[in-house]
């Protein structure tokens, strides 16, 4: 009678034995191991690095803002601020630009032409492929057709028409303008522009880019419209 | 004994060395488990020393504790009231009484032993 007992105990001991283990081994299961190999690391790296230099950059720029204040604080207070103003109406868009920068026209194909084609607009979305592309290589401030492009800009179809900010593109052909940072920047993104691959996909919708020579001194319309501010609030405090 | 020592010996280093695991969102069921069938083995410890130890009762409270418990936990998930509290403290205030029952046996064992050696 008694060695049943024990051996029913053992047997109940074993079981408490094991899943306690199991518990053990589900509740202390070990950190997710690092696998990246070193390429991998330094391309993280590679990205943090340009954050950094983009954030120290910005620390700059606002550094200097910051010292332009001061300085114009005892002269004309006013005059501070209606600069920064400018720059601001600048980098949103309301303020006709000039800088660094070259037209790009988009025709219709010579095919196209030759075979007396219809000609028709652009697609919407391989006008957004061609933004995109621009703006993968730096560019500041872009107008299609005259429609300056802002952070708020749609490109879309409209009753069937392609339309920039709602109003619509021409058919070709019609020009894009595009303002880089740099005459360097602007010479990089016209070489990229000649030898990239979207020069194909216009090519598929009969049409070809025509690129022009950058110069330093390329106009960019202003943004014609009203920005719409209705959901911005101001930060309380400081 | 030794051999109920050995059972959970052999329990722990081959859950250990297998390295089995389950799905994390498990584990509550299988600690009230552990702690259910930790309840049957105090309550059969006292059963056993009170000689009122019963294999059928001993056998059937294991199934029926660790089946009743899970199956709390299971409903306690599905009506999103932690249930499996119930099973927890119902076990842990029977764990605690059996291995009070137990301590004072095993005293009053002790106890009388010593009066014995005394005596004589």
């Amino acid at each position: 009678m008694k060695k049943k007992v024990f051996t029913r105990f053992t047997a109940i001991l074993f079981l408490i034995g094991l899943m306690t283990a199991i518990q053990y081994n589900t509740i202390n299961e070990p950190d997710r191991r690092d696998t990246r190999d070193v390429w991998e690391v330094r391309q993280e790296l590679s990205r943090e690095k340009k954050l950094h230099s983009q954030l120290l950059s910005e620390i700059g720029t606002l550094d200097e803002t910051l010292n332009k204040y001061n300085i114009a604080a005892d002269e004309s207070p006013e005059q501070a601020l209606r600069e920064t103003a400018g720059e601001l109406r600048v980098a949103v868009g309301l303020a006709e630009t000039t800088g660094p920068g070259f037209e790009v026209l988009v025709e219709p194909s010579m095919e196209a032409v030759a075979l007396g084609l219809a000609i028709e607009g652009i697609s919407p979305d391989l006008l957004i492929r061609l933004v995109n592309e621009i703006n993968r290589y730096d560019a500041l401030y872009v107008s299609i057709d005259g429609k300056r492009i802002i952070n708020t800009t749609s490109i879309r179809d409209i009753n069937g028409q392609t339309s920039v900010n709602a109003k619509p593109v021409e058919t070709p052909p019609f020009s894009i303008k595009i303002i880089s940072k740099s005459m360097d920047d602007a010479e990089k993104l016209y070489n990229h522009l000649l030898a990239s691959r979207i020069l194909d996909d216009f090519y598929i919708d009969n049409m070809s880019l025509a690129v022009s020579v950058p110069q330093s001194d390329m106009v960019i319309e202003a943004y014609d419209g009203i920005i719409d501010t209705k959901y911005l609030q101001a930060i309380e405090g400081e | 004994m030794w051999l109920s020592i050995l059972g959970l010996l052999l329990g722990i280093s081959l859950g250990l060395l297998t390295d089995m695991q389950i799905p994390p969102e498990y584990a509550n069921y299988l600690s009230i488990a552990v702690l259910a069938s930790l309840d049957t083995l105090f309550g059969g410890i006292r059963a056993h020393l009170q000689q009122v130890y019963d294999d059928k009762v001993f056998v059937s409270g294991f199934f029926f504790n660790i089946a009743l418990a899970a199956g709390l936990a299971f409903l306690g998930v599905h009506l999103g009231v932690d249930l499996y509290l119930a099973a927890i403290f119902a076990f842990g205030v029977r764990l605690f009484q059996n291995i009070a029952v137990i301590r004072r046996i095993i005293l009053a064992k002790w106890a009388e032993k010593k009066e014995v050696r005394e005596t004589i």
